[in-house]
């Protein structure tokens, strides 16, 4: 399914501008002017400049939280997105209850406790995030994400993603899910995609962001297959 | 207004009218009879139930939507193939059906609720929501390419459209866990016009007695319909008397 662009020019505009490079400004961006972000059980809020906020904007990472102050903006940020910039792009700090978490171990214990399957969804999304595809949440849409090839704004998005894990909720496990999933998937104009993380349980480290090495991702896409489309044509060789 | 009432959609002018002239319930009863006459068996697989009846007999089980014909070269003969809930509620409900395992009648029907137990472990779940919708007479079918577990019928599905796709559910089930999976379940039905119900099935599901069919009765069926809530069809019309309304849920 070739990528639908929402208007005339939007992939040009796209080309143009891939989403490395705005990642890359948002970096040294926040590099420049530290944000800082509050951690609560759900989500992260960030405090930004306004021209930080177009940026974070850009590469879609968070939502505007409406507010009255004019001089800072305010962020909201899912637990995968807030970890992926600071532990990734390292381009925030992060504090719980007023308290600065310096170490990303502090931090990822903090999440893991507040989501219990923190570690295999951040997993399918720096997997995705790192080659630049935008990732949002699929709830809407009954599942984890959607991936978009390039800003929400010049596409719609291609593919939606359910994140199974080893050990963990399983998804999918009788036929019916696997029709709804997959039939709403298409009526929506996107692909299923599931990725499998795998994690190797090793206790001692378990709770260290470096396990996220020993992870691997499978991905693989469901659809339907229709015979009367799949039929070889005769005439041709 | 009522707001999550569909009114059933009839297939075509006078369906209603045939519908109402032909009650599901007066079908039945007439399939009860005569397949109790014939002494009709049915066979039993691992997965389904086949049974063998005359061509007048299958029309009657289609009229009441029982089994789905399989095509054969017999002509004397017409075969049904019957999902395990369909056949129990013949054989066990209606008592109008015989069922015989590898050539053998089995004259107990523990014996077939039991091996149709050994063959699916949430048989005795998923039959109590087929028997309790089927009691009401509502028309069941198999909700797989839905996504769900049976869609039901006001009436025969040449005269209508089913209205509710449902999920059966018990204490330990592993369905509609995610925000996520309650989403999709919800939005699917919607784009195919049906409600999504769900039946919480309650019982004790592990003990011994699940070895008899007569534990069924132990069991109870809580209804619960989820739809979708819009705040901009629900706000208060300030120049009628509004009434309170039941949104999200109804039992």
């Amino acid at each position: 399914m070739a990528p639908r662009w929402k208007w005339k020019g939007a992939e040009a505009k796209a080309l143009a501008e891939p989403v490395s490079e705005t990642v890359l400004e948002l970096q040294s961006s926040f590099a420049q002017t530290e944000a800082s972000g509050f951690l609560s059980s759900c989500n992260v809020l960030l405090s930004v400049e306004p021209e930080q906020a177009d940026l974070l904007d850009r590469c879609c990472f968070g939502r505007p939280v409406v507010n009255v102050e004019k001089d800072k903006r305010w962020i909201q940020l899912s637990f995968e997105e807030a970890f992926f910039l600071f532990y990734k792009l390292k381009c925030v700090k992060i504090s719980l209850h007023g308290c600065s978490l310096e170490n990303e171990v502090d931090l990822w214990r903090s999440m893991s406790s507040f989501k219990p399957n923190f570690a295999t969804s951040y997993k399918a999304y720096s997997h995705l995030r790192s080659k630049n595809w935008i990732v949002r949440s699929g709830l809407q849409y009954g599942v984890d994400f959607v991936v978009y090839r390039h800003h929400p704004s010049l596409v719609h998005s291609e593919y939606a993603v359910l994140v199974q894990s080893i050990s963990g909720i399983d998804r999918l496990k009788v036929w019916s899910d696997i029709h709804c999933s997959v039939r709403l998937t298409g009526s929506v104009a996107k692909t299923l995609l599931i990725l499998y993380v795998n994690g190797i349980v090793k206790t001692e480290n378990m709770n260290l962001p470096l396990c996220l090495k020993d992870y691997t991702v499978e991905e693989q896409t469901i659809r339907r297959w229709s015979p009367e489309l799949s039929r070889e044509d005769e005439t041709k060789t | 207004m009522q707001l999550n009432f569909m009114a059933p959609r009839w297939k075509w002018k006078g369906a209603e009218a045939k519908a109402l002239a032909e009650p599901i319930s007066k079908s039945v009863s007439e399939l009860q009879l005569s397949l109790a006459e014939t002494e009709s068996s049915g066979t039993l697989s691992s997965c389904n139930v086949l049974l063998a009846v005359e061509p007048e007999q299958a029309e009657l089980l289609d009229r009441c939507c029982f089994g789905r014909l399989v095509l054969s070269a017999e002509k004397v003969k017409k075969w049904i193939q019957l999902s395990f809930e369909e056949a129990f509620f013949l054989h066990y409900n209606l008592k109008c059906i015989k069922i015989s395992l590898h050539g053998r009648c089995l004259e107990n029907e523990v014996d077939t609720w039991l091996y149709m137990k050994s063959k699916r472990p949430n048989f005795p779940m998923f039959f109590k929501a087929y028997s309790h919708l089927r009691s009401k007479n509502w028309v069941l079918r198999s909700g797989l390419q839905y996504g769900v577990d049976f869609v039901a019928y006001r009436h025969h599905p040449s005269l209508v459209h089913s209205e509710y796709s449902v999920l059966v559910q018990s204490g330990d089930s592993d369905r509609l866990r995610v925000w996520s999976d309650i989403h999709c379940a919800v939005r699917l039905s919607g784009s195919v016009a049906k409600t999504l119900l769900t039946l919480y099935v309650n019982g004790n599901f592990k003990g011994e007695d699940l070895n008899l069919p007569v534990c069924l009765e132990n069991f109870t069926v809580e209804e619960q319909t989820i739809s979708r809530w819009s705040p901009e069809l629900s706000r208060e019309d300030e120049f009628t008397n509004s009434k309170q309304n039941v949104t999200n849920v109804s039992n």
